[in-house]
C-alpha cells in the first residue's frame, strides 16, 4: 500500500474549502464572518500551492492575503457603523440570473477537465531561486513598476486621509 | 513488506510521526510555558529583591502547576454579547500558528520537524496571522477596551514586522539561504553571525520584543489605560491558552530564531562527537534569551502607544533599511570577504546606539520649547 491516495483526498478537502468558503463569503450576513471565511478561502489557496509543489508562493499567500489583507478588511469593518439592517447584498434578488452566468462558466471549464488526462505539470521543490532570479532579472522593470504604483497609492491614501491638526495651526497663526 | 525507521510499516510510520511530532510540540509548549512562567516570577523577584513564589513545592517549583490546574478547572465564563463562535476561535487562532512554527525550529543536527527550504518565510508567515487572531479576538470581546486593544495589538504587531523581516532578510543576504539547517551550518566555528551582523541582531531583538508582546512593549497589559486590552472578556484557559501558553511559546521561537540565525543554532563544544548534545547547547542558547527578555522586563517601563509607533517608523525601520542596504552593497562588493560587512555593521550599531540618546535629547528640546510658546499668552494675560 502506499500513499498515492492522499493526494487527491486533501486537493478534494482544499477545493471543497476553496469553494465553500467562497459561497460563504458571498452569501453570509454577517460581515465579519465572511471576512474570516475569506482568510480561510486564502489558507485553502495556500494548501493547493503547497500539493504544487510551490511553497515560496504558498508562504507569500498566507503572508499577504491572510496576515494583511484580511486584517486590513477586519479593520475597514470595525471602523465602519453598524445599522440594524443585516448586511446582505442588495443584488441578492438576481440570483437566478447569477446561476445561470455561474454555470456558463462553470460547465464548459469542468468539461474541459475531466477530458484532461496527461499527469499534472510539476515544478520542482525548491522553486525559490529560480522565482527570485526571474523577478530580479527577466521581471526587474514590472516589479520596480508595481512597487511605484504602490507607493503612489500609499501616498494618495496618506493625503486624502490627512487632517491638520487644529492645535499646530493655532500655533501656526500665532507667529 | 517495505520497512520503514524503527522497523516500522511506513504505512503506519507516516501518520504515527505526526502524531509524534505534535504531541512533542505541545509538550514542549506546555512545559516551557510552565517553567517559564516560573523563571519570570523568580527572577523578578530577585532583581526586585522579594522571594517569589516559595510556598508550593521545593523554592516553589510547583506553583505554576497549581496555577495551570487552577486555571484548567475554573469556569468557562462567556458573558452574553460576546460574538458566539469568533469568541471561542480566536484563542485558537493565536495559537495554532505559533504552534506551526515549531515544525522547522532545528534543535539539533538530525532533530528538526521538517527542513523547509523556505524556513525563515515559513515562520515569518505564521507569525503575521497571529494578528488576525488578536483583531478577532478583540471584536468578538464586545467591549471597548477589548476592542481599542485589539486594534493597537494589531497596530503594534504589523508595524513592528516590518523591521523584523528586514533584519532577517540581512542575514539570508549574508547566508545565502532561507532553510533554518542551512543557516545554522553556515556558522561553523567561533564566527557566528552575530559577530557579522550585530545590527541586525539588535534591530531583531527590539523587533521581536515587540511581536511578542512583552516589556518594555506590553501595551496590551497596560491596565491603567486599557484595563487587559484584547484578553479584557477572557478568563480560565481560554485566557490561559491566549496569553501564558501563546506568550511564552512566541517568546521560545522568537528566541530560537536568534538562536538560528546570529548565534550558531545547536553548534557548540562536542557536538561533532554527540549530536545529541547540540539539544543541550541550542536549549541553552535559547533560555539565554528568554532570561535577557525577563530581566528587560524587570528593568525598563513600558512604553505609550504614541512612543511605540513613533520609535518603529521613524528609529527601526529606516535604521533597518539602511542596513539592509549597505549589506547588500557589501555583499555584492566583496562576494569573498565578509569583513567589509562586520565592520559596517559594528559602525551602524555604534551609530544607532549614540544616536538615540542626542535625537531624544533633541526632541525633548523641541517639545519643551512649543510647550513654552504655547503657554507663553497664558502668562502674558494673567500678568
Amino acid at each position: 500500500m502506499t500513499f498515492d491516495f492522499v493526494e487527491p483526498v486533501v486537493f478534494a478537502l482544499l477545493s471543497i474549502g476553496v469553494i465553500a468558503g467562497g459561497v460563504a463569503v458571498v452569501m453570509l450576513n454577517r460581515i465579519t464572518a465572511a471576512a474570516l471565511l475569506m482568510a480561510f478561502t486564502f489558507l485553502c489557496m495556500a494548501g493547493m500551492f503547497v500539493l504544487l509543489g510551490a511553497e515560496t508562493i504558498a508562504a507569500f499567500q498566507v503572508l499577504i492575503y491572510v496576515g494583511a489583507i484580511t486584517v486590513l478588511i477586519l479593520y475597514g469593518v470595525m471602523f465602519t457603523k453598524f445599522g440594524d439592517r443585516p448586511r446582505a447584498l442588495f443584488f441578492q434578488r438576481q440570483t437566478p440570473l447569477a446561476a445561470v452566468f455561474v454555470a456558463a462558466v462553470a460547465i464548459p471549464v469542468a468539461i474541459v477537465a475531466l477530458s484532461f488526462t496527461s499527469a499534472s505539470p510539476r515544478p520542482g521543490g525548491g522553486d525559490l531561486i529560480a522565482l527570485a532570479t526571474s523577478v530580479f532579472t527577466d521581471f526587474a522593470f514590472p516589479f520596480e513598476i508595481a512597487s511605484v504604483l504602490l507607493l503612489a497609492a500609499m501616498v494618495g491614501a496618506i493625503v486624502l486621509t490627512k487632517r491638520d491638526d487644529p492645535e499646530e495651526a493655532a500655533l501656526r497663526r500665532r507667529r | 513488506m517495505p520497512v520503514g525507521p524503527f522497523g516500522i510499516d511506513p504505512f503506519v510510520w507516516a501518520p504515527l510521526r505526526l502524531v509524534i511530532a505534535v504531541g512533542l510540540a505541545l509538550f514542549l509548549v506546555l512545559n516551557g510555558a510552565l517553567l517559564q512562567i516560573y523563571l519570570e516570577r523568580k527572577i523578578q523577584a530577585i532583581i526586585q529583591d522579594r522571594l517569589g513564589p516559595y510556598h508550593v513545592g521545593p523554592f516553589g517549583l510547583l506553583q505554576t502547576f497549581a496555577d495551570a490546574l487552577k486555571l484548567i478547572s475554573k469556569e468557562d465564563v462567556r458573558a452574553k454579547a460576546t460574538d458566539g463562535w469568533f469568541f471561542v476561535a480566536a484563542p485558537a487562532l493565536v495559537f495554532c500558528p505559533m504552534l506551526a512554527s515549531w515544525v522547522v525550529l532545528p534543535f539539533a543536527q538530525d532533530i528538526v520537524g521538517a527542513n523547509l527550504n523556505i524556513g525563515l518565510l515559513y515562520l515569518t508567515t505564521l507569525g503575521s496571522m497571529t494578528v488576525l487572531g488578536i483583531v478577532i479576538a478583540g471584536w468578538a470581546s464586545n467591549n471597548k477596551y477589548a476592542l481599542v486593544g485589539g486594534l493597537r495589538s494589531a497596530g503594534q504587531l504589523i508595524s513592528y514586522e516590518i523591521p523584523q523581516i528586514l533584519a532577517l532578510v540581512s542575514v539570508v543576504l549574508v547566508v545565502g539561504s532561507l532553510s533554518m539547517l542551512d543557516i545554522t551550518r553556515s556558522q561553523a566555528g567561533p564566527f557566528v553571525n552575530v559577530l557579522i551582523l550585530p545590527f541586525s541582531f539588535v534591530i531583531y531583538f527590539i523587533a521581536a520584543l515587540a511581536e511578542t508582546n512583552r516589556t518594555p512593549f506590553d501595551l496590551p497589559e497596560a491596565e491603567s489605560e486599557l484595563v487587559a486590552g484584547w484578553l479584557t472578556e477572557y478568563s480560565g484557559m481560554r485566557w490561559g491558552t491566549m496569553l501564558a501558553l501563546s506568550e511564552y511559546g512566541n517568546v521560545t521561537v522568537v528566541c530560537a530564531i536568534v538562536t538560528t540565525l546570529w548565534f550558531g543554532g545547536w553548534q557548540g563544544p562536542g557536538v561533532e562527537a554527540i549530536p545529541l548534545l547540540g539539544v543541550l547547547w541550542f536549549t541553552l542558547k535559547v533560555y539565554a534569551f528568554i532570561l535577557v527578555m525577563m530581566w528587560i522586563r524587570a528593568t525598563l517601563p513600558r512604553l505609550r502607544i504614541d512612543q511605540l509607533m513613533s520609535f518603529c517608523w521613524k528609529g527601526l525601520i529606516p535604521m533597518a533599511l539602511v542596513n539592509i542596504a549597505v549589506v547588500a552593497i557589501l555583499a555584492l562588493a566583496f562576494p569573498t570577504t565578509k569583513i567589509p560587512i562586520a565592520i559596517a555593521s559594528w559602525v551602524l550599531l555604534v551609530i544607532f546606539v549614540t544616536g538615540i540618546p542626542i535625537v531624544q535629547r533633541q526632541r525633548l528640546r523641541t517639545l519643551r520649547a512649543r510647550a513654552r510658546a504655547a503657554a507663553a499668552p497664558a502668562v502674558r494675560a494673567a500678568s
